[in-house]
């Protein structure tokens, strides 16, 4: 799915974030980075789908170097879950945030109505589909945001510290929608510092330290 | 006494007469025979106070399709003087439209670069002058306050537009209107984080005794240096200059 070819990223003015790294991704796996703050998780998410662009190496998502992708066609290989749900909502109203990117990209109405309501069913947005969706609590603003991405049906999804700010309650709500996902079919690469929600997704962990891959195992 | 957090830094005050002369300029004038060298003299400033206003260009240029889209509404919708296209005997760009679009884009480039050497001064020391020269301190709390997230909010409008994209939407290939349309999408995100993040900050500053006392005293001042002088003199001038040469008698 993805391959990291002597990939490095610094930022401009700055020291390297994360160090030279070869590395495949198997779509068949959810595999986490993990790793403290700090340790350039996110920055090597980003490289890896395609956001950042490598500044030595490449990085190939399904056989093409992200360089000569753009990020529309990025999004049409894959998903990605920022961290903040609230950069990733456009519209007054959920139903039509679902919707919003199935318009956009042409897909015919009666197919994106369908899906909408797939996905109010699915991601239990039913009762909030007329809700302006910056009222929501984070847990709500969470499913909307995966549930916005999962209406595209990416094969593979990125999600960026997914359980921050969530409750135990919403953690493992998130868990049963994430497992459902991967039942599906979905392959995933999770971000995350959260020890137990990596130990309960992950078929394999990279470690990270100082932008640097120190640990790279299966665990199933 | 002290001086700027900077060492040779120039103090907050004669950069704000030189940014409010240089944004005054691109809101009362609308040709771009005068926005124009105004750009070109902003940019000049912006090098010598050195704001990084290329790096910020760099960092913004997928924006730059919101101001390029700006521009051309104006110039569509706008009527007046000699059509340059037409379509079936309509004029779809005239030269007044033209003029129109071209100059909303050089105000907001103005505009966008001119605050952008506010950031280039201490959040602290902005307060500081600000106070120092009579504004409420409430006032010059706020003017603070927005240099200092102006950076935040150009960091999260480009987060918002890859958010999209990401969604699988090829801003490239969607037709302008369609494009132009969905650039107004980003305004949501933004505006909603603007107002929550507001609100966390009055409730943060409250807590902490914001307004307690009607004075404040500050163990900091800042002194105006002869060079501070040179600046705001500078500056004076060229908004001087610009009005008369605009308003006198007699074509430009």
């Amino acid at each position: 799915m993805i391959r990291a070819l002597g990939a490095s990223y610094r930022y401009p003015g700055e020291g390297q974030v994360v160090a030279p790294v070869d590395l495949a991704i198997h779509a068949s796996d959810v595999t986490a980075l993990f790793g403290p703050n700090g340790s350039g998780k996110t920055t090597l998410g980003k490289l890896l789908a395609g956001i950042l662009k490598p500044t030595s190496g490449r990085v190939e998502i399904l056989g093409e170097d992200t360089r000569t992708l753009s990020l529309g066609r990025i999004g049409q290989r894959l998903g990605y879950l920022f961290q903040e749900p609230d950069r990733q909502i456009f519209t007054a109203r959920v139903d039509e945030e679902l919707a919003l990117a199935q318009r956009l990209r042409g897909v015919p109405e009666d197919d994106v109505l369908g899906r909408v309501e797939e996905m109010l069913d699915r991601f239990r947005l039913e009762h909030l589909r007329e809700a302006f969706p910056f009222d929501l609590s984070r847990g709500e603003k969470q499913r909307l945001a995966l549930a916005a991405i999962m209406i595209n049906r990416p094969p593979f999804l990125v999600l960026d510290e997914p359980t921050t700010a969530l409750d135990v309650v919403r953690k493992a709500e998130l868990s049963a929608l994430l497992s459902q996902a991967t039942e599906g079919g979905v392959g995933m690469l999770i971000i995350s510092h959260d020890r137990s929600f990596v130990a309960r997704h992950a078929t394999r962990i990279l470690e990270l330290s100082r932008g640097e891959i120190v640990d790279d195992y299966s665990v199933r | 006494m002290t001086t700027p957090f900077v060492k040779g830094d120039y103090d907050p005050r004669s950069k704000l007469v030189l940014v409010l002369g240089l944004s005054s300029l691109a809101v009362v004038f609308d040709y771009p025979r005068i926005l124009l060298p105004l750009a070109l003299a902003t940019v000049l400033c912006a090098l010598y106070l050195r704001s990084g206003v290329l790096g910020s260009l760099v960092r913004m240029r997928r924006l730059l399709w919101v101001f390029l889209a700006m521009g051309i509404i104006q110039s569509v919708f706008t009527r007046g003087g000699q059509p340059l296209v037409e379509l079936a005997g309509v004029a779809l760009v005239t030269t007044t439209g033209l003029e129109r679009g071209v100059s909303i884009i050089l105000r907001i480039f103005i505009i966008l670069v001119s605050a952008g050497i506010m950031t280039t001064s201490n959040p602290r020391d902005i307060i500081q002058g600000l106070y120092q020269w009579r504004i409420p301190y409430e006032l010059a709390f706020m003017v603070a306050v927005a240099v200092r997230f102006l950076p935040l909010m150009r960091e999260e409008a480009e987060d918002t537009l890859t958010a999209l994209q990401l969604r699988g939407v090829r801003l490239e290939e969607l037709p302008l209107r369609t494009r132009i349309r969905t650039y107004g999408y980003l305004l949501t995100p933004l505006i909603a984080g603007v107002l929550a993040r507001a609100r966390q900050m009055s409730l943060s500053v409250e807590m902490r005794g914001f307004r307690a006392y009607p004075r404040r005293t500050s163990h900091r001042t800042l002194v105006l240096d002869g060079r501070d002088y040179l600046l705001m003199i500078i500056a004076l001038l060229l908004v001087s200059g610009a009005f008369v040469a605009h308003f006198r008698p007699g074509p430009l």
